[in-house]
């Protein structure tokens, strides 16, 4: 299988400060990935930065083969690259179809997941189509993490990018919500999931890359990493400190 | 439940609802040869082109939320170049086309460097370029410059003709305003209101929507300053690029119900009804007036006049549901 997204030796710098650092590592079409690591290693500053959201110092990004390094966020979803937001930014004036549509409409025109060109399609999928019509400020936590995954499906991504899902939910929501990433990628769309809740990466992923301090620490399979004294060290501590 | 029969009232509500506009745009067409004053009908055009600008404003800092202070600038320009134009002799109607033209121009030259700054210091950077503009048009020379530029009337002045452009324009306007709002580029506009990050992170191009819409708003606005000069033939830079023009032309849309298709139509109503009288009975007061409605409207009800007009009916609705389970 061909790599669908590369990023080489990426840096980010805030006010002098590496939140990310030299990280490189790929990503095969059609994986489940999860990114983990402790507060502050810069896991979602490297989503935002393979999203557009943020320009790298340096480093490039590579998805499909084509150079996307300082794309904008707009540009990076045509490509196929769309992501989801930690705290769902819901468009609370707008009706949860209509929250769904902006990706529908906006989105790229690749075929994804096969979800149709369909919002109301994308919010069965998800289980919120018995909220369509309702204002989007008007749901529960758990629904908006729903409704910022299928505003996502519904832009058509190739390449997901979900921030967190799964932070804030009971654990039944957790569940669900972990199922339905496993349905998006079996219709073929590839995840990169970043998380901290080991659990739930270490369940669903099949591949994981660990960050710690802004720079990538291992990656591997789940089972590996779990037992990788790095990466445990960077979790809770070293072990004869405990 | 819903009564039986219920469904076919409503859908005949509909049906009358969307006729209103039809029917409305027919009562104000008629109006002048019912009431023919020369006083009421300077009123009614006046009102007309400041409907316009209401309407146009509304589509860049109501269904886009980009609050700007300088649509002075898009009024000014439409003015001058629809009077400079009339006077080499062009017929009417593509003297405002032109305006339009360069009004959209214009817009695209501020909105450039000026939307990428965010909420208020976009608000601010307008208010900047429009007195900037102002400044450059009091000591520009080939148009008189401070003390204006005039109009030569070649034929008889007929007020009705006036008239029944400016209705023409509004008419435009409040047409163009339903399309957007039902269109994909709508839908945009709403998405970067709501949340401008979110919606470039599912594929809007922020920054194109908001020129587009800043263009479409200043080429309305712009066919409004030049209906307006060819009214007054006479037009001169505090007049027409002043910020007071700027101020009123957002208030309008706020007053009304900010966002929405009608309610810049209500707002400019309501300011057509009492501006004239404020002016004339508290000329150095009047600003005062508006600036203290402005807050109450911003403290209390940030839907305007409509979004009144919504709370009541959901309150009539309750009463009603509540009267009728105790039956």
């Amino acid at each position: 299988m061909a790599a669908i997204l590369r990023i080489e030796r990426l840096t980010k710098y805030f006010a002098g400060l590496a939140a990310v650092k030299e990280v490189s590592f790929e990503l095969q079409e059609g994986g489940l990935y999860g990114l983990i690591g402790p507060n502050g290693a810069g896991k979602t500053t490297l989503l935002s930065i393979v999203a557009g959201s943020l320009r790298p110092t340096s480093g490039a990004v590579f998805f499909q083969g084509r150079d996307l390094t300082g794309a904008k966020p707009f540009q990076a979803v045509r490509a196929g690259i769309v992501r989801t937001h930690q705290i769902p930014r819901p468009f609370r004036a707008l009706s949860v179809l209509a929250n769904v549509e902006v990706g529908v409409k906006f989105g790229g025109k690749q075929k994804s997941a096969g979800d149709g060109e369909n919002g109301m399609g994308v919010l069965e999928r998800v289980g919120l189509g018995r909220a369509a019509s309702m204002p989007a400020a008007e749901l529960s936590l758990g629904d908006q993490k729903r409704l910022e995954l299928a505003r996502a499906l519904g832009a058509r991504p190739r390449l997901l990018l979900c921030d967190e899902v799964c932070s804030g939910l009971t654990e039944k929501e957790t569940t669900s919500v972990l199922g339905l990433l496993c349905d998006i990628r079996r219709a073929g769309t590839t995840i990169l999931y970043v998380e901290h809740n080991l659990k739930a990466i270490m369940s669903v992923c099949d591949h994981v890359i660990v960050m710690n301090y802004g720079e990538k620490l291992a990656e591997g399979p789940p089972e590996k990493m779990q037992n990788d004294p790095a990466v445990i060290e960077a979790y809770i501590g070293k072990a004869e400190s405990i | 439940m819903t009564e039986p029969g219920t469904s076919g009232v409503s859908g005949l509500y509909r049906g009358v609802w969307k006729g209103a506009p039809l029917l409305l745009l027919g009562v104000v067409a008629a109006l002048p040869h019912v009431y023919s004053g020369a006083y009421f009908i300077r009123l009614l055009f006046v009102t007309l082109v400041w409907l316009t600008t209401s309407v146009a404003w509304n589509i860049l800092g109501g269904f886009a939320g980009q609050v700007s202070f300088g649509f002075a600038v898009f009024y000014g320009l439409g003015a001058y170049t629809t009077a400079l134009l009339l006077n080499s002799g062009m017929n009417r109607a593509s003297c405002l086309l032109l305006g339009a033209c360069v009004a959209a121009f214009a817009s695209l030259l501020i909105g450039l460097p000026t939307f990428r700054l965010k909420g208020p210091y976009f608000a601010i950077a307008t208010i900047g370029v429009s007195e900037a503009v102002r400044v450059v048009m009091t000591n520009l020379p080939f148009t008189g410059g401070a003390s204006g530029y005039r109009i030569i009337e070649k034929g008889a002045f007929h007020q009705l003709l006036h008239f029944y452009f400016a209705l023409g324009l509004a008419g435009v306007a409040v047409i163009v305003s339903m399309l957007v709002q039902r269109s994909k580029f709508g839908l945009a506009l709403v998405a970067i209101h709501e949340d401008e990050e979110a919606a470039a992170d599912l594929g809007v191009n922020p920054f194109r929507a908001k020129l587009l819409a800043h263009a479409l708003g200043a080429a309305l606005t712009g066919m409004a300053g030049g209906v307006y000069a060819g009214y007054a033939a006479f037009i001169y830079p505090g007049g027409v690029f002043a910020f007071d023009i700027s101020v009123h032309i957002l208030l309008m849309p706020i007053i009304g119900g900010v966002g929405t298709v009608w309610g810049p139509v209500i707002g400019s109503v309501v300011n057509g009804a009492v501006h004239e009288e404020l002016v004339a009975s508290f000329p150095q007061l009047h600003l005062l007036l508006y600036g203290s409605l402005l807050i109450l409207i911003i403290l209390f009800e940030p839907g305007g006049v409509l979004g009144l007009l919504g709370k009541a009916s959901r309150v009539l609705a309750r009463a009603r549901s509540a009267g009728g389970s105790h039956s």
